[in-house]
């Protein structure tokens, strides 16, 4: 049955490449120790919302507020990218690296 | 072609997981994103499709890279304590998290009915997005080009080197 759905595209079928999406996100979040590479898993699980977004949106009859609202995350995110870099940039001026494991206190 | 673009997309986020060079980890985030936009394509929406080449494949993703290059941290440093209790739990907690997902997304009945009762839809135009965006949403854009600005400052402020 899931082969044979996954063979055409479906709401199913986009909805299931989002979870995974996500999943596969989140586990990079959660296993990789570079601030810069959590950070990428980041704007992946940003990306699988907005893959999810957009499938309702066409099995809605091509509701055009999908688009609207993709509109306004991937505004978040660029936000969301700009302050966490340089974050991660100051961070980096304190400690001389980007492990997460070191930085395990807001002092010096 | 779905498929095609789904794998591309899979592949690019697992590559992106075992990678271990930060440089390329980027440019694997970059063939993930490409691989996303085809799937807008395919959704009817060549407007995404765009905003996701313009703003992730390239924006983002030359912003990170020039972050790893500017840091040098292109290698991941060997760990003081490998924690591996919790290294297997998040990846069971991911596991069971997946396969639970696509688990509810197959027995779903109203997804199913959602499914069987779709017209094809006419493509997403820039025309129909800015008609939408201009009256109905004109509060939230301007929101965002007010957050565009903070958080553009908040940058600068950030990084500025203490006097």
């Amino acid at each position: 049955m899931s082969i044979g759905l996954l063979t055409y595209s479906s709401l199913q079928a986009y909805l299931i490449v989002s979870f995974l999406l996500f999943t596969v996100g989140l586990s990079i979040a959660l296993l990789r120790r570079n601030f810069l590479v959590q950070f990428m898993g980041i704007e992946l699980m940003l990306n699988a919302a907005n893959l999810a977004l957009l499938a309702f949106a066409k099995w809605r009859g091509g509701d055009v507020s999908g688009t609207v609202f993709y509109f306004l995350i991937i505004a978040v995110a660029a936000c969301e990218a700009a302050v966490g870099l340089a974050l991660i940039i100051g961070l980096f001026r304190h400690r001389r690296s980007t492990d997460t494991d070191g930085a395990n206190s807001l002092r010096q | 072609m779905f498929l095609a673009f789904a794998l591309v997309t899979l592949g690019g986020a697992f590559a992106l997981l075992i990678q271990r060079n930060a440089v390329q980890a980027g440019l694997c985030m970059m063939l993930s994103f490409f691989g996303m936009a085809g799937l807008f394509l395919l959704l009817a929406n060549p407007v995404a499709a765009a905003l996701q080449i313009i703003v992730y494949s390239g924006a983002i993703t030359v912003l990170v890279l020039f972050v790893v290059m500017l840091l040098q941290s292109h290698r991941e440093e060997p760990a003081e304590h490998p924690r591996y209790i919790q290294k297997a739990i998040s990846a069971i907690l991911v596991i069971v998290l997946a396969l639970g997902a696509v688990k509810l997304v197959y027995s779903s009945e109203t997804l199913a009915n959602m499914q069987a009762v779709s017209p094809v839809p006419d493509p997403i135009t820039l025309q129909k997005l800015g008609e939408q965006l201009f009256s109905e949403h004109l509060v939230a854009l301007e929101a965002m080009g007010l957050l565009l600005l903070a958080a553009m400052v908040a940058a600068v402020i950030l990084i500025k080197k203490e006097a």
